[in-house]
C-alpha cells in the first residue's frame, strides 16, 4: 500500500525530530503535545511513573529554547508555593514578590492529583487566566506558557482527583503507555554513555515559537467542519451512557486543537479528518459516564469513537 | 474432518446446485422451440447441453472439454443425417461438402438455403457457448438474476404471442428461480462475511427456510385467484395475419374463402367472406340444406373413418334413414337451382328426402354412411343445374327424444363415439360438469348445445386460432379462444357429446339462405325463393336418439336450429293451438333475426378488421412498453459505465469548483458502485486511502488532496487543472477496467 508521506511544517518538523532523538516511540505523544502548545492548551499526561513525561517536557522544552519549570505536587504543597510570595524586603520597606515555579515558559506539574484540591486550583487558575494573584496583586505570566500536568492514574492510593471543571482545562489528555521492547532496548543503548538530552540543542527560538502561535490562529476553518465539531460535541450531551457531556468550551479547544493540528501538517485549512483524529484526546476527559456505563466498563474514548463512527462527514458544499 | 477443507466443499456444493438451476432455466429456453419451430429430436438437444453443462462444471481443462465436445457434436450430427460411417473418407467428404455448401451460401446471405445439417451444427454450437455463458453468470460471476429476469421475459413473451402454452413451464421457472436466488444469495452472503457455518447451522439457515418456503409460495400461487387476461388472445390474429411467418406449419395459408369444401382435416383460421349465390331454392319454408356428415374427429379436424360407398338409388328415391317411422314429417317439395358458381356436384337436401329428379335421365348415388348425394349423368350441364326435390320433413316430439333411452346400435357406437387419444382430459370433464345435473340424454345435448351462448363465446370469422402442433381444436375454442364460427362451435359440441357417451356427428351444408322473392311463380305465396351465398355455408350437429334416429341441433352463437320440434301437448288442445301459434311467431322471428345477423355479419367483417388495427395498435403499444422497460433495464444497469463516458466527454477541464465537485461526487459514486463502500463517519481521506489500498495507488489521495483544498478550504483557484483530469480519468478508467 502506497501512503502519501505525512507532511510537517518545516520549523515543526525539527522540532518533532529533536524530541524523537530523546524520546523514543513516543511521536503521537510528541505531535500531539505540541498540538496543545501551539494552540496556546495545556497537557494532562496521565500515567504511572518511570515511563518518560518528566523527560518529555525537558526535551520540550530545551528544543524551543525555554525556560523549564517542575512542580513537584505533594499533598503539603500550598498554593504559594505554586504561584511564588510576597516577602517583605526589611530595607525597602516593601512587600516584593518572589515569583512561584509558575513563573515559567514550560512547566511540568507532577502528581498534580496528590495535592490538595486548593493547591490544585492555584495551578489551573493561573493555566486558564494566564496570570496569578498574589495578595490582590495580578501577575500576567509570561508567554509562551505550557504546562503539562501528570497524574497518577486515579485508582492509586493518596489522590485528589481533579474536579471536572478543572479537567476542562487541559486541551488534551494523553497517555504516554509503555515502549515496546525493542523501543526500550533502544532507549537502554541511546543512554548508555550519557543521557541523549545532554547533547541536544535548541532548534527554535521562544520568540519563532510565538509566531507559529499567532499563525495558527490565522489557519482557515470552514462552516462544514466547524459544524461537524459542533455535532459532535452535541453528540455527546444526547448520549444514553454519558451522565454530562461535553462542554461549549470543549468545543473551541477542539477547533484550536485542529486549527493546530492541521497547521503542524503544512495546511492553511481544517479537514475533517484533524477533528476526528483529536476528538478523543480532547473530549474525552471531559465527559462523565453514568455509573452503570462505568460498570459495564465503557470507556469514554470509545464513546467518542463510537459517535465519530456515526456522524456524518460534511464533504460536499452547498451551492446556492 | 478440517475446518478448512469444509468450506471449499460448501461452495463446490452450492456452485454444483446453482449451475444445475441454470441448466433447469436454460432447459426452459429449449422447450418452447418444439412447438413454435419445426426442430425435432428436442431430447438429443437436451442432452448435449446437458453433456456441455456437465462438463463445464467438472471443469476439466479445455484439452480434454473440448474435443469431447466436439465429438459429441458430431455425434449427434452423424446420428442425424449421415449416411455414411463416421470417420470414413465418404463421411469425411460429405461433411466439407455440406460446410463448403453452406458457407457459400452465407457468404451470398441465402439463409433460407441453409442446410438442416449445418442449422443443426450452428444450433449445437449455440448451446455449447450457452453452457459457457451460464456457467459464468450463475457460478463465476454469481449473477443470476439477469438469467432468471430474461427467461421470466422468454417465456411470458412466447406464451403471449405464439402457440406455446406456458402455463407448467412458468411454475417450474418460479421454483427454480426461487431456488436459485436463495442460494446465490446465500452463497454471496457467505462469500462476503467469509461465514464459516458449521454444517448444521447451514443446512437450518438456508435449506429448512427453502424448504418450507418454496411449497409453501408454491402451492399458494397455485391456488390463488388470478386476473383473466387482460386483452384476447394475439394468437390466432398473429397466425392469421402472418401467413408465411413459418410457425412450423409450412406456412400454410390459413385463410380460406367461405363456402363448401371437401377437405376439413385442418380446422381453423380465418375466412374470407364470399356473397356469391351458389344455388336458389323454391322451398315452403327455410330449412337448412345438407350435404354431407363425417364421424372422424382428429383433433384438428374431420375425417371419414370409412371409404365411400356409393349405391345407386333407382328413379332417384334415395333411400337415406335417417329417423324412424315414429317420427311425424309433412310431405314438401322444392326445387333447387345451381348457380354456375357452385363449385360442387353434391345435392344439397332437406332432412326427409325420399326423392331427386331433374327431367333427365341422371343416375343418383348415394353413400349410406356421410348422407352424400352424387350425381352421375351422360353429361354435366354447363350453367344451371336444377333438382325437384320431394322430402318427408321431420318434425321431433320432445316427449320422444326427452323417453329417448336405451342401447345404441353397435354400428353407431363404433362410428360416432370416435375420439383422439391426444383429447386433453379437460374437455371431457368440462362436459361431463356442466351436465353433471341433467337427467335424460336429451337435456344433456340441449345443455352442451346451449353451453356457448351462455358462456360469452362469441362468432368470428376473422382472427380465428389455427391449433398448433400439439394443440386440440377443440381444447383451444373451449379455453383459450372461445372465439370462432360454425366448425368451432359445431365439433366443439359433438366432440363433448361423444365425451358423454352420447353419440354424435358433424354435418356439413348450408343454412337457409334469404328470401330474394314471395310468390315467385305469382300463384301461390306458398313458396318463398331464397338464395343460398357462399356465406351461408355452414356446419351443425346430428345426434342420434334411439327410437328416433338423427336429430340436428344448433350449437353456433347467434344461429337457430329450424328444424321443427313440438310438444305433445296431453291436455287440452286449446293450448296446442296456441302453441302451434307461437311457435310459427318463433319460427318467424327467428328467420328474421338469422337475416339480420348475416347482414350483420358482412358488417362484422369490417368491424374485425377495425378491431384488429386496434389489437394491433395494442400489441404495438405492449411491444412499445416493453421495448423501453427492457432499455430502461439496461440503462439502469449501465447508468454507471454510460455517465462515465458522459462525464469523461464533458470535463476537459476543470474550470470551476463546480464541475470538480460533481465530478469527484460522480467518481465516488462509480467507486461506490463497484464495491468500494464508504462507511457513514468516514472522511473522505479515508475512503481515498481505502481506495488506493484497493487499486494499489496513491492516485485518490492526490485527487482528494485538491478536493479537500476545494472545499474545506474554500479556495476556488484550481491549480494543476491538467493534473487534476488525469487523476480523475484515470481513477474512472480504473474503477471500470
Amino acid at each position: 500500500m502506497m501512503q502519501n508521506p505525512v507532511s510537517y511544517h518545516s520549523q515543526i518538523s525539527k522540532v518533532l525530530d529533536n524530541i524523537n532523538k530523546v524520546i523514543i516511540g513516543k511521536e503521537e505523544v510528541t505531535t500531539l503535545s505540541i498540538v496543545a502548545l501551539l494552540a496556546e492548551g495545556h497537557v494532562l499526561l496521565e500515567d504511572v511513573p518511570g515511563v518518560g513525561k518528566t523527560m518529555l517536557v525537558r526535551t520540550l522544552a530545551k528544543s524551543l529554547d525555554c525556560e523549564f519549570k517542575r512542580i513537584q505536587f505533594t499533598p503539603d504543597l500550598l498554593p504559594s508555593d505554586v504561584t511564588g510570595v510576597s516577602i517583605y524586603n526589611p530595607k525597602e520597606q516593601v512587600f516584593e514578590f518572589r515569583n512561584g515555579p509558575i513563573m515559567g515558559d514550560i512547566v511540568l506539574a507532577d502528581e498534580v492529583n496528590r495535592t490538595s484540591p486548593k493547591t490544585q486550583s492555584s495551578l489551573l487558575e493561573a493555566m486558564e487566566e494566564g496570570s496569578v494573584t498574589v495578595d490582590g496583586q495580578t501577575v500576567d505570566l509570561q508567554k509562551p506558557f505550557f504546562v503539562m500536568a501528570t497524574q497518577n492514574p486515579i485508582e492509586y492510593e493518596g489522590t485528589y482527583p481533579l474536579p471536572e471543571a478543572q479537567l476542562d482545562r487541559f486541551l488534551i489528555k494523553l497517555k504516554m503507555g509503555y515502549p515496546s521492547e525493542e523501543q526500550e532496548l533502544q532507549m537502554l543503548e541511546a543512554t548508555a554513555k550519557k543521557h541523549p538530552i545532554e547533547s541536544i540543542e535548541a532548534v527554535m527560538h521562544k520568540d519563532e515559537l510565538l509566531q507559529l502561535q499567532e499563525q495558527v490562529g490565522e489557519v482557515f476553518i470552514d462552516k462544514m467542519v466547524q459544524n461537524y465539531i459542533v455535532q459532535l460535541v452535541k453528540g455527546t450531551r444526547n448520549h444514553k451512557a454519558i451522565y454530562l457531556g461535553a462542554s461549549p468550551r470543549a468545543s473551541i479547544a477542539l477547533m484550536k486543537a485542529a486549527k493546530a493540528y492541521a497547521f503542524i501538517h503544512d495546511r492553511d485549512y481544517v479537514i475533517p479528518d484533524d477533528v476526528k483524529y483529536l476528538a478523543p484526546y480532547v473530549l474525552s476527559h471531559r465527559i462523565i459516564l453514568k455509573p452503570e456505563a462505568k460498570f459495564e466498563g465503557i470507556d469514554t474514548t470509545s464513546l467518542v469513537s463510537e459517535l465519530l463512527a456515526k456522524l456524518t462527514v460534511p464533504m460536499r458544499k452547498e451551492y446556492s | 474432518m478440517l475446518e478448512s477443507k469444509q468450506i471449499p466443499k460448501e461452495s463446490i456444493v452450492f456452485s454444483i446446485l446453482l449451475y444445475l438451476c441454470g441448466f433447469l432455466l436454460f432447459w426452459e429456453w429449449l422447450r418452447p422451440l418444439e412447438v413454435i419451430s419445426d426442430t425435432g429430436n428436442m431430447t438429443l438437444l437436451v442432452l448435449y447441453a446437458g453433456f456441455c453443462f456437465f462438463l463445464s462444471i467438472l471443469r476439466v481443462s479445455a484439452w480434454i472439454s473440448v474435443p469431447l465436445k466436439i465429438a459429441g457434436l458430431l455425434f449427434i450430427l452423424d446420428g442425424l443425417f449421415m449416411q455414411e460411417i463416421i470417420t470414413t473418407r465418404q463421411w469425411l467428404m460429405v461433411f466439407q461438402t455440406q460446410l463448403q455448401y453452406n458457407t457459400e451460401m452465407i457468404m451470398e446471405q441465402q439463409w433460407t438455403h441453409l442446410t438442416p445439417f449445418f442449422r443443426s451444427l450452428l444450433f449445437l454450437i449455440l448451446l455449447w457457448l450457452m453452457s459457457y455463458l451460464v456457467h459464468y453468470w450463475f457460478v463465476i460471476a454469481r449473477r443470476v438474476f439477469l438469467f432468471i429476469l430474461l427467461t421470466f421475459i422468454y417465456i411470458t413473451v412466447l406464451d403471449t404471442f405464439t402457440a406455446y402454452q406456458a402455463d407448467e413451464a412458468i411454475v417450474r421457472t418460479f421454483i427454480v428461480s426461487m431456488f436459485t436466488l436463495a442460494l446465490s444469495n446465500f452463497s454471496m452472503q457467505m462469500d462476503k462475511e467469509s461465514l464459516k457455518p458449521a454444517y448444521g447451522n447451514w443446512f437450518v439457515s438456508t435449506v429448512i427456510p427453502i424448504i418450507i418456503i418454496l411449497p409453501l409460495v408454491t402451492i399458494l400461487g397455485y391456488f390463488a385467484p388470478k386476473a383473466e387476461p387482460q386483452w384476447p388472445d394475439p394468437v390466432p390474429f398473429i397466425t392469421s395475419t402472418a401467413d408465411y411467418a413459418g410457425f412450423g406449419e409450412g406456412g400454410s395459408s390459413t385463410t380460406q374463402k367461405v363456402g363448401y369444401g371437401e377437405d376439413d382435416s385442418n380446422l381453423g383460421g380465418s375466412f374470407i367472406q364470399d356473397n356469391t349465390t351458389v344455388f336458389e331454392v323454391e322451398a315452403s319454408q327455410s330449412h337448412y340444406w345438407r350435404i354431407e356428415s363425417k364421424d372422424r374427429y382428429t383433433g384438428k379436424g374431420w375425417e371419414r373413418s370409412t371409404e365411400l360407398a356409393y349405391q345407386t338409388q333407382p328413379n332417384g328415391n334415395i333411400d337415406l334413414d335417417m329417423h324412424t317411422e315414429q317420427v311425424d314429417t309433412i310431405q314438401q317439395y322444392a326445387s333447387v337451382h345451381y348457380t354456375s358458381d357452385a363449385n360442387f356436384s353434391k345435392v344439397v337436401y332437406p332432412y326427409g328426402i325420399n326423392n331427386v329428379s331433374n327431367g333427365t335421365h341422371l343416375n343418383y348415388l348415394l353413400d349410406q354412411e356421410t348422407g352424400i348425394i352424387e350425381v352421375e349423368g351422360p353429361e354435366q350441364q354447363e350453367g344451371s343445374v336444377y333438382f325437384d326435390l320431394t322430402y318427408q320433413y321431420p318434425s321431433f316430439s320432445l316427449n320422444q327424444l326427452e323417453a329417448a333411452g336405451g342401447d345404441y346400435p353397435a354400428p353407431i357406437e363404433d362410428l360416432y363415439l370416435q375420439l383422439p387419444n391426444s383429447l386433453p382430459d379437460r374437455v371431457v370433464d368440462l362436459a361431463e360438469e356442466i351436465t353433471a345435473e341433467d337427467q335424460t340424454r336429451y337435456d344433456k345435448v340441449k345443455t352442451v348445445e346451449s353451453y356457448f351462448d351462455h358462456n360469452g363465446f362469441t362468432y368470428q370469422s376473422e382472427d380465428i386460432a389455427v391449433p398448433g402442433r400439439r394443440e386440440d381444436y377443440v381444447d383451444q375454442f373451449l379455453f383459450d379462444t372461445q372465439v370462432g364460427y360454425c366448425d368451432n362451435f359445431s365439433t366443439s359440441m359433438v366432440v363433448m357429446l361423444r365425451s358423454l357417451d352420447i353419440p354424435a356427428r358433424w354435418v356439413k351444408g348450408f343454412t337457409g339462405g334469404q328470401i330474394v322473392n314471395n310468390n315467385p311463380n305469382g300463384v301461390s305465396s306458398y313458396y318463398n325463393t331464397y338464395q343460398v351465398t357462399n356465406n351461408n355455408a355452414h356446419s351443425w350437429v346430428e345426434v342420434y336418439f334411439p327410437g328416433v334416429g338423427w336429430v340436428p341441433f344448433e350449437p353456433t352463437v347467434g344461429f337457430s336450429n329450424n328444424a321443427d320440434f313440438y310438444q305433445e301437448a296431453d291436455a287440452d288442445p286449446d293450448s296446442n293451438d296456441e302453441q302451434d301459434a307461437e311457435e310459427e311467431v318463433n319460427a318467424e322471428e327467428e328467420e328474421e333475426s338469422e337475416q339480420e345477423h348475416q347482414e350483420d355479419e358482412q358488417a362484422l367483417g369490417s368491424e374485425a378488421s377495425q378491431d384488429g388495427a386496434a389489437l394491433w395498435n395494442g400489441y404495438l403499444l405492449v411491444g412499445l412498453t416493453l421495448g423501453l422497460v427492457i432499455i430502461a433495464v439496461v440503462l439502469f444497469f449501465a447508468r454507471y459505465r454510460l455517465l462515465t463516458l458522459l462525464f469523461i466527454k464533458r470535463y476537459k477541464h476543470f474550470n470551476d469548483e463546480r464541475s470538480l465537485d460533481k465530478a469527484y461526487h460522480f467518481l465516488l459514486r462509480v467507486l461506490q458502485h463497484k464495491g468500494i463502500k464508504r462507511k457513514q463517519g468516514q472522511t473522505i481521506r479515508e475512503y481515498a486511502r481505502q481506495v488506493d489500498a484497493f487499486f494499489d495507488s496513491n492516485q485518490m489521495t492526490q485527487l482528494t488532496g485538491y478536493y479537500e483544498r476545494m472545499i474545506y478550504r474554500s479556495d476556488a483557484t484550481l491549480h494543476d487543472h491538467e493534473k487534476i483530469l488525469e487523476l480523475w480519468k484515470n481513477l474512472l478508467r480504473r474503477a471500470w477496467s
